[in-house]
Protein backbone atom coordinates (compact mmCIF):
# COMPACT_ATOMS: atom_id res chain seq x y z
CA UNK A 1 0.00 0.00 0.00
CA UNK A 2 1.49 3.40 -1.20
CA UNK A 3 2.17 5.73 1.91
CA UNK A 4 0.00 9.41 1.74
CA UNK A 5 2.10 11.76 3.56
CA UNK A 6 2.28 15.46 2.91
CA UNK A 7 6.15 16.89 2.97
CA UNK A 8 6.35 20.61 3.61
CA UNK A 9 9.19 21.53 1.73
CA UNK A 10 11.49 24.64 2.83
CA UNK A 11 9.23 25.99 5.91
CA UNK A 12 6.47 25.99 3.34
CA UNK A 13 8.32 28.41 0.72
CA UNK A 14 7.72 25.41 -1.65
CA UNK A 15 4.68 23.95 -3.00
CA UNK A 16 3.96 20.89 -0.41
CA UNK A 17 4.57 17.36 -2.31
CA UNK A 18 3.94 13.55 -1.32
CA UNK A 19 6.34 11.38 0.49
CA UNK A 20 8.19 10.00 -2.77
CA UNK A 21 10.34 6.59 -1.01
CA UNK A 22 12.18 6.79 -4.10
CA UNK A 23 13.75 10.22 -3.37
CA UNK A 24 14.41 9.47 -0.24
CA UNK A 25 15.93 6.16 -0.93
CA UNK A 26 17.98 7.68 -3.46
CA UNK A 27 19.64 10.35 -1.37
CA UNK A 28 20.87 7.72 1.61
CA UNK A 29 22.18 5.72 -1.34
CA UNK A 30 24.31 8.57 -2.44
CA UNK A 31 25.64 9.58 1.02
CA UNK A 32 26.29 5.89 1.34
CA UNK A 33 28.19 5.84 -1.87
CA UNK A 34 29.71 9.04 -1.47
CA UNK A 35 31.84 7.20 1.61
CA UNK A 36 32.70 4.40 -1.11
CA UNK A 37 30.56 2.01 0.89
CA UNK A 38 30.32 -1.12 -1.48
CA UNK A 39 27.14 -0.80 -3.81
CA UNK A 40 25.27 -3.94 -2.50
CA UNK A 41 25.30 -2.46 1.28
CA UNK A 42 24.58 1.16 0.33
CA UNK A 43 21.58 -0.38 -1.63
CA UNK A 44 20.45 -2.25 1.89
CA UNK A 45 21.04 0.21 3.81
CA UNK A 46 18.97 2.57 2.08
CA UNK A 47 15.93 0.15 1.52
CA UNK A 48 16.37 -0.35 5.44
CA UNK A 49 16.58 3.01 6.51
CA UNK A 50 13.56 4.33 4.16
CA UNK A 51 11.65 1.04 5.25
CA UNK A 52 11.95 2.34 9.19
CA UNK A 53 11.01 6.28 7.93
CA UNK A 54 7.92 4.90 5.87
CA UNK A 55 7.15 3.05 9.59
CA UNK A 56 7.70 6.06 11.33
CA UNK A 57 5.20 8.33 8.63
CA UNK A 58 2.58 5.97 9.55
CA UNK A 59 0.68 8.03 12.12
CA UNK A 60 1.48 11.19 10.59
CA UNK A 61 -0.56 13.28 7.75
CA UNK A 62 2.07 15.73 7.24
CA UNK A 63 5.86 16.32 7.98
CA UNK A 64 8.10 18.75 6.94
CA UNK A 65 11.40 17.95 4.76
CA UNK A 66 13.45 18.61 7.45
CA UNK A 67 12.11 16.25 9.85
CA UNK A 68 12.32 13.41 7.14
CA UNK A 69 16.37 14.67 7.39
CA UNK A 70 16.40 14.09 10.82
CA UNK A 71 14.58 10.93 11.53
CA UNK A 72 16.47 9.36 8.20
CA UNK A 73 19.82 10.52 9.71
CA UNK A 74 18.74 8.67 13.16
CA UNK A 75 18.27 5.73 11.57
CA UNK A 76 21.01 5.70 9.18
CA UNK A 77 23.42 6.50 11.56
CA UNK A 78 22.53 2.97 13.36
CA UNK A 79 24.07 1.10 10.22
CA UNK A 80 26.52 3.44 8.93
CA UNK A 81 27.83 6.40 10.64
CA UNK A 82 29.70 8.11 8.26
CA UNK A 83 27.23 7.85 5.49
CA UNK A 84 24.85 9.33 8.51
CA UNK A 85 27.51 12.11 8.99
CA UNK A 86 27.71 13.15 5.25
CA UNK A 87 23.89 12.95 4.82
CA UNK A 88 23.65 15.48 8.26
CA UNK A 89 25.81 17.84 6.44
CA UNK A 90 24.53 18.03 3.01
CA UNK A 91 22.34 21.13 3.87
CA UNK A 92 24.47 23.07 6.50
CA UNK A 93 27.82 22.46 4.02
CA UNK A 94 27.73 25.93 2.41
CA UNK B 1 58.25 49.27 -1.01
CA UNK B 2 60.50 46.64 -2.29
CA UNK B 3 59.73 44.06 -5.24
CA UNK B 4 60.36 41.16 -2.62
CA UNK B 5 58.30 43.20 0.27
CA UNK B 6 55.68 43.13 -2.26
CA UNK B 7 55.63 39.73 -3.32
CA UNK B 8 55.24 39.22 0.69
CA UNK B 9 52.65 41.51 1.12
CA UNK B 10 50.82 39.69 -1.54
CA UNK B 11 51.73 36.15 -0.64
CA UNK B 12 50.08 36.84 2.57
CA UNK B 13 47.06 38.14 0.88
CA UNK B 14 47.03 35.07 -1.03
CA UNK B 15 46.76 32.92 2.15
CA UNK B 16 44.63 34.67 3.63
CA UNK B 17 42.12 34.32 0.68
CA UNK B 18 43.06 30.68 0.75
CA UNK B 19 41.87 30.13 4.39
CA UNK B 20 38.38 31.23 3.01
CA UNK B 21 35.70 28.73 2.63
CA UNK B 22 33.18 29.17 0.61
CA UNK B 23 35.18 27.29 -2.77
CA UNK B 24 36.17 23.91 -0.73
CA UNK B 25 32.70 23.39 0.83
CA UNK B 26 31.38 23.95 -2.82
CA UNK B 27 34.50 21.67 -3.93
CA UNK B 28 33.54 19.22 -1.30
CA UNK B 29 29.73 19.06 -1.83
CA UNK B 30 30.79 18.75 -5.61
CA UNK B 31 32.67 15.49 -4.94
CA UNK B 32 30.01 13.81 -3.03
CA UNK B 33 27.27 14.41 -5.63
CA UNK B 34 29.64 12.96 -8.33
CA UNK B 35 30.74 10.17 -6.16
CA UNK B 36 27.08 9.30 -4.85
CA UNK B 37 25.84 9.76 -8.62
CA UNK B 38 28.28 6.47 -9.46
CA UNK B 39 30.10 8.55 -11.61
CA UNK B 40 33.89 7.11 -12.88
CA UNK B 41 36.92 8.31 -11.05
CA UNK B 42 38.28 9.87 -14.08
CA UNK B 43 35.13 12.14 -14.28
CA UNK B 44 35.44 12.76 -10.79
CA UNK B 45 38.74 14.11 -11.36
CA UNK B 46 37.68 16.01 -14.52
CA UNK B 47 34.73 17.78 -12.55
CA UNK B 48 36.84 18.91 -9.16
CA UNK B 49 40.03 19.85 -11.96
CA UNK B 50 37.89 22.33 -13.61
CA UNK B 51 36.49 23.15 -10.92
CA UNK B 52 39.40 24.48 -9.48
CA UNK B 53 40.62 26.12 -12.57
CA UNK B 54 37.64 28.14 -12.43
CA UNK B 55 38.60 29.50 -9.00
CA UNK B 56 42.04 30.42 -10.35
CA UNK B 57 40.66 32.00 -13.24
CA UNK B 58 38.08 33.89 -11.59
CA UNK B 59 40.34 34.98 -8.92
CA UNK B 60 43.06 36.43 -11.34
CA UNK B 61 40.50 37.86 -13.17
CA UNK B 62 39.51 39.91 -10.12
CA UNK B 63 42.73 40.94 -9.13
CA UNK B 64 43.86 41.73 -12.73
CA UNK B 65 40.54 43.74 -13.06
CA UNK B 66 40.87 45.71 -9.45
CA UNK B 67 44.77 46.69 -10.50
CA UNK B 68 43.46 47.83 -13.51
CA UNK B 69 40.75 49.71 -12.06
CA UNK B 70 43.00 51.45 -9.52
CA UNK B 71 46.01 51.71 -11.73
CA UNK B 72 43.47 53.93 -14.73
CA UNK B 73 42.23 55.92 -11.54
CA UNK B 74 45.41 56.64 -9.39
CA UNK B 75 48.39 55.67 -11.93
CA UNK B 76 51.65 54.09 -10.22
CA UNK B 77 51.38 56.47 -7.06
CA UNK B 78 48.43 55.59 -5.05
CA UNK B 79 47.72 58.62 -2.54
CA UNK B 80 47.97 57.94 0.90
CA UNK B 81 44.26 58.43 1.70
CA UNK B 82 43.41 55.22 -0.52
CA UNK B 83 45.47 52.72 1.51
CA UNK B 84 44.06 54.41 4.73
CA UNK B 85 40.62 53.57 2.98
CA UNK B 86 42.24 50.56 2.04
CA UNK B 87 43.56 49.57 5.62
CA UNK B 88 40.18 50.79 7.67
CA UNK B 89 37.93 48.38 5.07
CA UNK B 90 40.34 45.40 5.63
CA UNK B 91 40.04 45.97 8.98
CA UNK B 92 36.34 46.09 9.17
CA UNK B 93 36.53 42.95 7.26
CA UNK B 94 38.39 41.16 9.73
CA UNK B 95 36.57 41.80 12.49
CA UNK B 96 33.20 41.30 10.08
CA UNK B 97 35.09 37.73 9.54
CA UNK B 98 35.73 37.22 13.28
CA UNK B 99 32.35 37.70 14.42
CA UNK B 100 30.39 36.43 11.48
CA UNK B 101 32.27 34.38 8.86
CA UNK B 102 30.31 31.17 9.97
CA UNK B 103 26.52 30.65 11.33
CA UNK B 104 26.53 29.90 14.99
CA UNK B 105 24.82 26.38 13.68
CA UNK B 106 26.03 23.07 13.46
CA UNK B 107 28.17 22.17 9.96
CA UNK B 108 29.99 24.52 7.84
CA UNK B 109 27.45 27.41 7.04
CA UNK B 110 28.49 30.62 6.01
CA UNK B 111 27.43 34.43 6.45
CA UNK B 112 26.89 34.54 2.52
CA UNK B 113 23.46 35.52 1.47
CA UNK B 114 21.22 32.55 1.76
CA UNK B 115 20.45 32.54 -2.10
CA UNK B 116 23.79 32.63 -3.37
CA UNK B 117 24.41 29.64 -0.92
CA UNK B 118 21.36 27.48 -2.19
CA UNK B 119 22.40 28.68 -6.19
CA UNK B 120 25.42 27.18 -5.22
CA UNK B 121 23.80 24.12 -3.40
CA UNK B 122 21.38 23.73 -6.38
CA UNK B 123 24.22 23.74 -9.44
CA UNK B 124 26.66 21.22 -7.32
CA UNK B 125 23.61 19.07 -7.58
CA UNK B 126 22.89 19.61 -11.46
CA UNK B 127 26.74 19.65 -12.67
CA UNK B 128 27.55 17.12 -14.83
CA UNK B 129 29.53 18.25 -16.89
CA UNK B 130 33.47 19.78 -17.17
CA UNK B 131 32.29 23.20 -18.03
CA UNK B 132 29.51 23.36 -15.48
CA UNK B 133 31.93 22.48 -12.59
CA UNK B 134 34.05 25.66 -14.06
CA UNK B 135 31.36 27.86 -13.87
CA UNK B 136 30.90 26.38 -10.54
CA UNK B 137 34.16 27.39 -9.90
CA UNK B 138 33.74 30.70 -11.76
CA UNK B 139 30.51 31.39 -9.27
CA UNK B 140 32.04 30.38 -6.13
CA UNK B 141 34.95 32.46 -5.64
CA UNK B 142 31.98 35.60 -6.23
CA UNK B 143 29.71 34.25 -4.14
CA UNK B 144 32.88 34.89 -1.43
CA UNK B 145 33.38 38.74 -2.97
CA UNK B 146 32.30 40.26 0.43
CA UNK B 147 35.59 38.99 2.37
CA UNK B 148 37.81 38.24 -0.58
CA UNK B 149 37.63 41.68 -1.57
CA UNK B 150 40.05 42.94 1.74
CA UNK B 151 43.20 40.88 0.70
CA UNK B 152 42.67 41.15 -3.38
CA UNK B 153 42.29 44.57 -2.89
CA UNK B 154 45.47 45.48 -0.73
CA UNK B 155 47.30 43.06 -3.31
CA UNK B 156 45.72 45.41 -6.19
CA UNK B 157 47.31 48.17 -4.72
CA UNK B 158 50.90 46.93 -4.21
CA UNK B 159 50.87 45.53 -7.59
CA UNK B 160 50.10 48.63 -9.41
CA UNK B 161 53.29 49.94 -7.73
CA UNK B 162 55.45 47.23 -9.26
CA UNK B 163 57.52 46.61 -12.86
CA UNK B 164 54.94 45.19 -15.51
CA UNK B 165 57.03 41.88 -15.50
CA UNK B 166 56.56 41.76 -11.61
CA UNK B 167 53.10 42.24 -11.74
CA UNK B 168 52.51 39.34 -13.94
CA UNK B 169 54.67 37.43 -11.50
CA UNK B 170 52.80 39.15 -8.60
CA UNK B 171 49.13 37.74 -10.24
CA UNK B 172 50.77 34.53 -10.84
CA UNK B 173 51.59 33.88 -6.86
CA UNK B 174 48.10 35.29 -5.67
CA UNK B 175 46.47 33.16 -7.70
CA UNK B 176 48.55 30.09 -6.80
CA UNK B 177 48.54 30.88 -3.36
CA UNK B 178 45.02 31.41 -2.59
CA UNK B 179 44.15 27.94 -4.49
CA UNK B 180 46.55 26.08 -1.87
CA UNK B 181 43.22 25.23 -0.36
CA UNK B 182 41.26 23.98 -3.12
CA UNK B 183 44.67 22.28 -4.48
CA UNK B 184 44.93 20.24 -1.16
CA UNK B 185 41.31 18.88 -1.16
CA UNK B 186 41.82 18.00 -4.83
CA UNK B 187 45.06 15.91 -3.83
CA UNK B 188 42.92 14.41 -0.64
CA UNK B 189 39.94 13.76 -2.98
CA UNK B 190 42.30 11.92 -6.11
CA UNK B 191 43.76 9.62 -3.02
CA UNK B 192 40.90 8.53 -2.39
CA UNK B 193 40.06 10.47 0.89
CA UNK B 194 37.17 9.79 2.53
CA UNK B 195 35.00 13.07 2.54
CA UNK B 196 33.43 12.45 5.50
CA UNK B 197 36.45 12.70 7.47
CA UNK B 198 37.27 16.23 4.73
CA UNK B 199 34.29 17.45 6.40
CA UNK B 200 34.61 16.68 9.94
CA UNK B 201 37.81 18.00 10.08
CA UNK B 202 36.68 21.11 8.41
CA UNK B 203 33.93 21.29 11.03
CA UNK B 204 35.66 20.76 13.78
CA UNK B 205 38.52 23.78 12.94
CA UNK B 206 35.84 26.12 11.72
CA UNK B 207 36.91 27.97 14.90
CA UNK B 208 40.53 28.03 14.16
CA UNK B 209 40.10 28.88 11.02
CA UNK B 210 38.09 31.74 11.17
CA UNK B 211 40.15 32.94 13.85
CA UNK B 212 43.52 32.61 11.69
CA UNK B 213 41.70 34.36 8.83
CA UNK B 214 41.02 37.37 10.52
CA UNK B 215 44.13 37.50 12.47
CA UNK B 216 45.84 37.17 8.83
CA UNK B 217 44.16 40.22 8.01
CA UNK B 218 44.97 42.25 11.07
CA UNK B 219 48.67 41.78 10.52
CA UNK B 220 48.49 42.40 7.32
CA UNK B 221 46.74 45.74 7.63
CA UNK B 222 49.48 46.58 10.15
CA UNK B 223 52.23 46.22 7.67
CA UNK B 224 50.53 47.70 4.84
CA UNK B 225 49.47 50.63 7.41
CA UNK B 226 53.19 51.00 9.05
CA UNK B 227 54.91 50.35 5.48
CA UNK B 228 52.36 52.95 3.70
CA UNK B 229 50.78 56.05 5.93
CA UNK B 230 53.56 55.72 9.13
CA UNK B 231 56.81 56.03 7.24
CA UNK B 232 55.60 58.33 4.72
CA UNK B 233 53.99 60.56 7.58
CA UNK B 234 57.39 60.02 9.30
CA UNK B 235 59.74 60.91 6.24
CA UNK B 236 57.64 64.18 5.85
CA UNK B 237 58.82 65.39 9.43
Amino acid sequence: MSLVVNIIKDNGQRRTEHFDRKKLYDSILAACLSVYTPDGQAETTADTVCDAVAVWLQKRPEVTSHDIRLVAAKYLKNHHPEAAYLYEQHHITI
Amino acid sequence: MSIPVSLAIIALAALIHASFQLSVSVLTLLSAHTIGAKRSRNKLLRLITSFVFGAGLMTALLLSFGSLFLLSIFGANTPQIVWAIACGMSAGVAISIWLFYYRREKGTMLWIPRNVAKYLTDRTQSTKLSAEAFGLGLSSITGEILFIIAPLLISALVLIQLPSLWQLVGIGIYTIISLLSLIIIWVSISQGCSLSRIQKWRESNKSFLQFVAGAGLIVLVFFVYVNEIVVFAIGKV
